[in-house]
C-alpha cells in the first residue's frame, strides 16, 4: 500500500470538485471537494464516489464524467496535458449515470423490409395512459412492413399476430408507420394514403391475439409516412408526402364522412376493391392543414400539450400547428430538408429534434419568443436521418436511426463548439453507435446504407432499444446492468 | 569676193520662196472655199511629183467622201476643174523660178552698171564729177598691204599638204596656210574676252583674276557710295503701326478698359459674408503658420576634396589622416591578431559583403612566403564570365506563383450545397439502367433499362413500388414525367413504341385526372387522319396512337404510340401537351412531336442537316432546339423558321440541356467534352471543359433554383459543376467543378447512363450501365 501511495504521489494528484444535476445521488456539502490521483479514469472516478466514504451506495452506480461539457474518456492526466492545465487546478467533475452501451439482445425477422416499430410498455406513451398499467414482461413491439402487413411481436421474438392482407381490409400498399394507440388500438399508415385503426385484442395466456381493422381513413392525396397519435383525446396526427398534416380521429361518432373523390378509385383499385369483402367504415380528416409547400415527413403532438402539433417537411421547415383552431403557428426553417422530428420533453424548455437529410440531427427551439432557431447540432451519421426517439430515462438522451444502417446515441451534455465547416454553433457527437446485427459480420463499407438503412427507432425503458430496417429485422439493443434513478 | 556674192544669192533665194507662197495662200484664204484643202497639199507640192500623185489622190478620195456625204453624182465639169486648178500650180511654179532667175542677174547688174559718181557742173560751169563717199564696207579692201605672191611656180599646192605653209613670198619667207574656218573660229574664241576679264593677275595664284557679276555689281556699288549689300534700303517706308486711322475690326489685346467694368453682386455678396464672418470672429483674418517640420535635406561636402597640401595655420584643418595599417594588415603579425578558428569560420559564413573586414589576417614566415593574389584566377575568369554573358543590367527573373495565375474561383466548399455522397441504392434493374427522372413532386424516381422494364421507385429509401415490363426484347431507351403537377403520367420509350403510363401510385383524383387526359385525345386522332385522307394525300400516318392491350393496360399502360423506328429520346413541352420524340435511324421522320391532347403525331422537318441526336423545348420561349451531330439548330415554332446555328465544336454530341433561364445552354459529347454556351454571346462556346477520360452521355441543369449542373460519363464518374449565370449581361457566368461522384461500376465500356436532379434539392440520380441507380445528396 505505502508503495502505491508513493506511487500516486510521485503521479500527482489533482484537486476536483464533484456536482451533479440529479438530486438524488447528490454529494453532501463537505464531501464534494477531493483529491484524486490524476492516472484514474471514468471507471476509477465511478469506483471513488460509489466508495462507502462518499455516496455509500447499496449497489455501485456507473457515473460518467463531464469536465467542461465533454465526457471524460481519458486519464485525468491526459486530460490536463491535452488541455494544458496545471495540476494544481481545481476540476469541475459533473458526474452523471452513465449511459451503458447498448448490446445486442435480439431480432425479429420478418419478410420484408420493416418501415416502423412501436413498444407499448408500461412506461410508452401508449403504456402510460393506459389506466390498468402493463405489468413487466407482457410489453408487446409493433412492427409495419413494406408488405403491407402490421405484427405484433412479444418480448421473446413471437408474433403474436399478424395484421390482415389487403384483400381482408388491410393495407393495400406498404406501411410507413404504426403506432399503439391504446393497449386495445394500433393505428397504421402507409403507401396507400390511408389510416387504417385496428381493435387489437389479446387472448388471456397472451400468446395469440387478434387484429381487426375498425376503420379507413381517408383524405391524403400521397403517402402517409408518418403518424402520432394522442390517446386521451382519441386524437391521430399525420404527416403526408402531398405536404398536408391531417388530424384525425379514432372515433367513428365524431369522424366526417370520406371525401368520396379519393374513394373513387380507378380501374386497378377498383378490381382490387371488388375482391375486398369487407365494410371497413370509411371517414375523413378533422382538418387537413396543408401549409407545407414539400412532403411533410413528420407530425408530432406535444407531449405535454395535446393541442399542439409540429411538422417538419422537407421544405425545410418546422411548422407549429394550433390543432384546436388547425390553424398554423409558427415555422421555423431549418437549412436542410428535414425528414423526422421528436420532441425533447425534460429540460428547461422544449426542444425538438429534427434529423435532416444532410446527416445531422437538428435541435430547434419551436417557442415563439427563442431567437435562434438552431440550438444545437448533432454531427455523425453518414445518411439521411429518418426516425428519432427521445431517451426514456434521461432528460438529454436522444436516439436517432439513419439510412447509413445505424442507430446513434446522443448526449445533449457532451457538446463541443463547431467548427467553420460545420457552420459553428454547439456540435455534438455520438455517444454509442448501435450497428445492424445482420451486417456484423460484413465489415465492408455500404454504399448508401444498402440492405441494411434503419427505418425506425424506438427507446423504450423496459424493451430497450427497438429498430427496423431494409434488413427486414426489428433489433433489440439494451443497455445492460442500468440502474435506474427510481430504483436507487 | 565670189563669196559674199554666193552668199547674197542663197539668202534672197531662201528669204524669196516663202514669202511668194505666204502671199499666194493668203490670197487664196481670201477667195475662200477649197482653197484650204488644197493649200495644206500645196505646201508639200515642191518636194516631189509622187507627192502630188498622191495628193491628187487624196482629193479624190476626199471628193468621194463628199460625194458619198452631199449625194452629189460627180460631174465631168468638177474633173476638168480639178485639172485646171492642177495646171494653174504648175503655171505658178514655173513663173517663180523665171522671177528667181530675174533676180539673180539683176544683182550684179545693180552693183556694176550703177555710176558711183554724179555729174554736177561746178562754177565754172564745167562737168565735175563728184563721186560717192566711199563706205568701206566690211569686206572692203582698204589696206595697201602688199600682195603676198606665193613663188612656187606651177606646182600644184598638194605639194605642200604636209606642210604649215604654202609657199615661199618673194621675199622668200613662208607663206604659212592660210587660217581654216574652224581655227578662226578657235582663234576669234580665244580672243573674245572672258566674262570678268579684269586683266590683273592674281597675285596668290599668278592666274589672271576673274571677278563674277556680284562682285563686279559690288565694286560698282563701292564706288558709287552705296552700300554694297544688295537690296538694303537705308530709307525704309514707315508702316504707320499706331497712327490716327480707325480700322473697321481692331484686332487688339489691350485690356478691357475699367470703366466698363461692372462689380459682381455674387462677389460682393461672397465679400460681404467674408467680411461679416470675419467680424464675429469666426474667421480668423491671420492664422500663425504652422510650425512645420523643417525637412533640410542634409547635404554633405568633401571638403577635402581637391585638397592641397598647406602650411600649418589655425584656420586650416587638415583632411584625417589614414590609419596606418595595423599589425593585423602585417605578413607576420602577432599571435594575438591571427583570428581564432571560430572567427576564421564566422569570416567565412558571412556574406563578402557584410564582412567587417576584408581579409583575414594571417602569419607568414617569412615575405617570400606571402603568397600572391590567391583569387586572382577566381576574379578573372569571373570578370571574362561577366564580359561574355553577363549583362550589365541586372535581369530579375519573373518569380509569379503558378497558383496567382489560376482564376479566382470560390472554394467549393463556400458554394454548398450541393451533392456529396450517395444515399440511395436502386438496386432491381437487370442490366442497364438506361434512363431515368424523378418526377415533378420530387417523390417518386422513375427508371427505364436493358430488361425491358419501366420501375417507379420510393426516391429517398430505395423501395421499388412498381414496375411494368414494356419492351419484349427492347431496352427501354427513355423514361420522362410529363411536366406539372395535376397529373402523374410517364412517358417511356421501348424500341419503336412510345408509351404513356399511369403507374398506381397515386391518389384516385389524380389517377383519373391522368387517365381522362390521355384518353381525351382519341376523338382527335380519328378526326385528323380523315382529315389527311379527304387532302388526298394518301400517306401512312407517321404513328399509331392505340392501346397496348389489356395486359400492359391492366399495369397502368394506357397508351402505346408506335413510329417507324427505334426511338431514342423523349423530350416534354413545359406545359406538358407536347412531346417530341428523336429516333436517329429515321430518315425524314426522325424528329416527330406529339401532341398529347389530340392524339396527333406531326414530323416538323422534311429534311435535316444531320443525324439528329436529341432534342429540348426551350423553358419560357417557343424555341425548338435539335442537336445534330455536331450542331444545335434552335426553331421558332411560331414563325417557322431556324433562328440559330449552335457550334459547339464536338465532334458528336451526346446530349444538351437549356439553363431554365433560357440563355445558356451545356452540350456533352462523346468526345469527352463538356461544353457552356451563352446563347447571347456567341455560336461559339463559352467555356470547354475536358475532365472526364471517357465520352459524356449526359448533361442536366438543376431546375429547381441552386446554380448547379451535372454530367455522366461513361468512366463510371458525375460531376457536379456550380454554373451560376447572373442577370446582368455583362458578367459571365461563374462555373466552377465541385464534386465528382464516383461509385458507378464501369460495364462493358459504359457507366452512367442518365442523371436528372431533384426538382427542389440539390440532390441528383444517376442511371448506371451496372444495374443500379443511384440518388445522391
Amino acid at each position: 500500500m505505502a508503495d502505491s501511495d508513493e506511487l500516486s504521489t510521485r503521479q500527482g494528484q489533482v484537486q476536483v470538485y464533484f456536482t451533479t444535476n440529479s438530486i438524488d445521488i447528490e454529494l453532501p456539502e463537505g464531501k464534494r471537494q477531493l483529491l484524486v490521483p490524476t492516472d484514474v479514469r471514468r471507471y476509477g472516478l465511478s469506483q471513488i464516489l460509489n466508495s462507502e466514504s462518499m455516496l455509500d451506495t447499496p449497489a455501485p452506480i456507473p457515473f460518467d464524467f463531464l469536465i467542461n461539457g465533454t465526457f471524460l474518456r481519458t486519464t485525468l492526466d491526459e486530460y490536463l496535458t491535452a488541455n494544458g492545465l496545471s495540476s494544481e487546478t481545481t476540476l469541475n467533475l459533473q458526474y452523471v449515470r452513465s449511459l451503458i452501451p447498448p448490446l445486442y439482445e435480439a431480432s425479429f425477422e420478418h419478410d420484408d423490409w420493416v418501415s416502423c416499430v412501436d413498444v407499448l410498455s408500461g412506461s410508452s406513451t401508449a403504456g402510460s395512459w393506459d389506466v390498468q398499467g402493463i405489468t413487466a414482461g407482457n410489453e408487446r413491439i409493433l412492427s409495419g412492413s413494406y408488405d403491407g402487413l402490421l405484427r405484433v411481436w412479444n418480448k421473446s421474438g413471437q408474433a403474436i399476430t399478424t395484421s390482415v392482407s389487403s384483400s381482408a381490409g388491410g393495407h393495400t400498399s406498404s406501411i410507413k408507420s404504426a403506432k399503439f394507440i391504446s393497449t386495445s388500438q394500433i393505428a397504421s399508415s402507409g403507401l396507400d394514403r390511408t389510416i387504417r385503426i385496428w381493435k387489437y385484442t389479446e387472448s388471456e395466456d397472451g400468446f395469440t391475439a387478434d387484429l381487426k381493422p375498425t376503420m379507413e381513413l381517408y383524405g391524403h392525396k400521397g403517402s402517409i409516412d408518418s403518424i402520432d397519435v394522442h390517446g386521451p383525446s382519441n386524437r391521430i396526427l399525420s404527416a403526408s408526402t402531398d405536404g398536408s398534416i391531417g388530424l384525425w380521429t379514432t372515433q367513428k361518432s365524431s369522424a366526417p364522412a370520406a371525401p368520396a373523390e379519393l374513394l373513387t378509385s380507378g380501374p386497378t383499385a377498383k378490381r382490387r376493391k371488388l375482391t375486398t369483402s369487407t365494410s371497413t367504415p370509411q371517414r375523413g380528416p378533422l382538418s387537413l392543414m396543408s401549409s407545407h409547400t414539400a412532403p411533410a415527413t413528420a407530425a408530432i403532438f406535444n407531449p405535454l400539450d395535446s393541442t399542439v402539433a409540429y411538422s417538419a417537411s422537407q421544405d425545410h421547415t418546422v411548422r407549429t400547428f394550433d390543432l384546436a383552431t388547425s390553424s398554423l403557428v409558427d415555422k421555423r426553417t431549418a437549412s436542410h430538408p428535414l425528414l423526422s422530428l421528436t420532441a425533447l420533453p425534460g429540460i428547461s424548455t422544449q426542444l425538438l429534434a429534427a434529423g435532416t437529410s444532410a446527416r445531422h440531427i437538428t435541435l430547434l427551439d419551436p417557442r415563439i419568443s427563442a431567437a435562434s432557431t438552431q440550438v444545437m447540432t448533432l454531427r455523425g451519421h453518414t445518411n439521411k436521418i429518418v426516425s428519432l426517439s427521445p431517451d426514456p430515462e434521461s432528460n438529454y438522451g436522444l436516439i436517432s436511426g439513419s439510412h447509413d444502417g445505424t442507430c446513434r446515441v446522443w448526449d445533449l451534455r457532451s457538446s463541443r463548439q463547431g467548427t467553420k465547416d460545420e457552420g459553428g454553433g454547439l456540435v455534438g457527437e455520438a455517444v454509442y453507435v448501435v450497428e445492424r446485427e445482420s451486417q456484423k459480420a460484413d465489415s465492408r463499407r455500404l454504399v448508401g446504407g444498402e440492405g441494411i438503412k434503419v427505418f425506425g427507432v424506438v427507446w423504450d425503458k423496459d424493451v430497450g432499444i427497438v429498430s427496423a430496417g431494409e434488413d427486414k429485422m426489428v433489433q433489440i439493443n439494451r443497455g445492460r446492468g442500468v440502474t435506474r434513478a427510481e430504483g436507487a | 569676193m565670189a563669196h559674199p556674192q554666193l552668199d547674197r544669192k542663197r539668202k534672197a533665194v531662201t528669204r524669196d520662196v516663202p514669202e511668194s507662197s505666204d502671199v499666194e495662200s493668203e490670197a487664196e484664204f481670201g477667195d475662200g472655199l477649197l482653197e484650204g484643202i488644197l493649200s495644206q497639199s500645196e505646201d508639200s507640192e515642191d518636194d516631189s511629183g509622187e507627192d502630188e500623185e498622191s495628193d491628187e489622190e487624196d482629193e479624190k478620195d476626199f471628193d468621194e467622201l463628199e460625194a458619198l456625204d452631199s449625194d452629189e453624182i460627180p460631174s465631168e465639169d468638177d474633173e476638168s476643174d480639178a485639172e485646171k486648178q492642177n495646171g494653174g500650180v504648175n503655171k505658178i511654179n514655173g513663173s517663180r523660178t523665171v522671177e528667181e532667175s530675174t533676180d539673180k542677174e539683176q544683182q550684179p547688174l545693180d552693183d556694176e552698171d550703177k555710176p558711183n559718181y554724179t555729174v554736177v557742173t561746178d562754177a565754172n560751169g564745167g562737168e565735175r564729177y563728184v563721186y560717192d563717199e566711199i563706205n568701206p564696207v566690211y569686206d572692203s579692201d582698204d589696206s595697201d598691204a602688199p600682195v603676198t605672191t606665193n613663188t612656187i611656180g606651177n606646182i600644184p599646192l598638194s605639194f605642200y599638204d604636209s606642210y604649215p605653209h604654202i609657199g615661199y613670198d618673194i621675199n622668200g619667207k613662208r607663206i604659212m596656210r592660210p587660217a581654216k574656218g574652224e581655227a578662226l573660229d578657235a582663234l576669234l574664241d580665244s580672243i573674245d574676252i572672258p566674262k570678268g576679264w579684269t586683266g590683273l593677275t592674281d597675285p596668290s595664284t599668278g592666274k589672271p583674276l576673274n571677278l563674277s557679276q556680284d562682285e563686279l555689281e559690288i565694286l560698282r556699288r563701292i564706288q558709287t557710295n552705296e552700300m554694297p549689300e544688295e537690296g538694303y534700303d537705308p530709307y525704309p517706308a514707315m508702316v504707320e503701326y499706331f497712327s490716327g486711322i480707325e480700322e473697321i475690326m481692331p484686332l487688339s489685346a489691350a485690356p478691357e478698359p475699367k470703366r466698363r467694368f461692372l462689380p459682381s453682386k455674387h462677389e460682393a455678396k461672397r465679400i460681404m459674408k467674408l467680411v461679416r464672418a470675419i467680424r464675429e470672429g469666426r474667421i480668423l483674418p491671420y492664422r500663425p503658420p504652422e510650425e512645420r517640420e523643417e525637412e533640410e535635406e542634409e547635404t554633405h561636402y568633401d571638403i577635402w576634396q581637391d585638397e592641397q597640401p598647406r602650411a600649418d595655420h589655425v584656420m586650416n584643418i587638415p583632411a584625417p589622416k589614414i590609419a596606418p595599417p595595423g599589425y593585423d594588415l602585417s605578413y607576420n603579425p602577432p599571435p594575438e591578431y591571427l583570428p581564432t578558428k571560430a572567427e576564421k569560420q564566422a569570416w567565412e559564413s558571412t556574406d563578402p559583403e557584410d564582412r567587417e573586414k576584408e581579409y583575414l589576417p594571417a602569419a607568414y614566415g617569412s615575405l617570400r612566403k606571402v603568397p600572391g593574389y590567391d583569387k586572382f584566377i577566381n576574379e578573372r575568369f569571373e570578370r571574362s564570365l561577366d564580359l561574355y554573358l553577363a549583362p550589365r543590367v541586372r535581369k530579375n527573373r519573373l518569380n509569379i506563383d503558378p497558383a496567382s495565375l489560376l482564376p479566382k474561383l470560390p472554394r467549393p466548399e463556400e458554394l454548398k450545397p450541393f451533392p456529396t455522397v450517395c444515399s440511395t441504392l436502386f438496386r432491381g434493374h437487370e442490366g442497364r439502367v438506361r434512363s431515368l427522372a424523378i418526377d415533378p413532386s420530387g417523390v417518386w424516381l422513375a427508371s427505364g433499362g436493358d430488361d425491358g422494364t419501366v420501375r417507379v421507385w420510393e426516391l429517398l429509401t430505395g423501395r421499388q413500388i412498381w414496375s411494368a415490363k414494356i419492351g419484349d426484347e427492347e431496352a427501354v431507351n427513355a423514361v420522362r414525367w410529363r411536366p406539372g403537377r395535376d397529373t402523374v403520367i410517364l412517358s417511356a420509350v421501348a424500341g419503336e413504341d412510345v408509351y404513356l403510363l399511369v403507374p398506381p401510385i397515386v391518389d384516385p383524383q389524380t389517377d383519373a385526372a391522368s387517365r381522362e387526359l390521355l384518353d381525351k385525345g382519341f376523338g382527335h386522332a380519328t378526326n385528323a387522319t380523315q382529315a389527311l385522307t379527304a387532302n388526298g394525300a394518301r400517306k401512312e400516318p407517321v404513328a399509331k396512337w392505340t392501346r397496348p392491350g389489356s395486359r400492359l393496360e391492366d399495369e397502368g399502360v394506357l397508351i402505346k404510340i408506335t413510329l417507324r423506328t427505334t426511338v431514342k429520346v423523349i423530350s416534354w413541352h413545359r406545359r406538358g401537351d407536347f412531346f417530341s420524340t428523336v429516333s436517329p435511324t429515321a430518315q425524314k421522320s426522325a424528329v416527330a412531336i406529339h401532341t398529347l391532347s389530340k392524339h396527333l403525331t406531326q414530323i416538323p422537318f422534311r429534311r435535316l442537316p444531320g443525324i439528329p441526336q436529341t432534342v429540348q423545348f426551350h423553358p419560357s420561349r417557343p424555341l425548338f432546339f435539335v442537336a445534330t451531330q455536331r450542331t444545335i439548330r434552335s426553331y421558332d415554332l411560331q414563325k417557322q423558321e431556324l433562328v440559330k446555328i449552335i457550334q459547339p465544336g464536338a465532334r458528336w454530341i451526346s446530349s444538351f440541356d437549356i439553363h431554365p433561364g433560357g440563355d445558356n445552354l451545356i452540350v456533352g459529347s462523346y468526345d469527352r467534352r463538356l461544353l457552356w454556351h451563352d446563347l447571347d454571346l456567341s455560336t461559339r462556346p463559352y467555356k470547354t471543359m475536358r475532365f472526364h477520360s471517357k465520352a459524356i452521355r449526359a448533361v442536366k441543369y438543376h431546375k429547381g433554383g441552386f446554380p448547379l449542373f451535372a454530367d455522366a460519363s461513361d468512366d463510371g464518374s458525375l460531376q457536379i459543376f456550380h454554373g451560376k449565370v447572373v442577370s446582368d449581361m455583362m458578367e459571365n457566368a461563374t462555373i466552377v467543378p465541385v464534386k465528382v461522384l464516383k461509385g458507378h461500376k464501369v460495364k462493358s465500356a459504359l457507366g452512367v447512363m442518365d442523371i436528372d436532379w431533384h426538382p427542389r434539392e440539390p440532390w441528383c440520380v444517376s442511371a448506371g450501365a451496372d444495374g443500379t441507380c443511384r440518388l445522391w445528396m
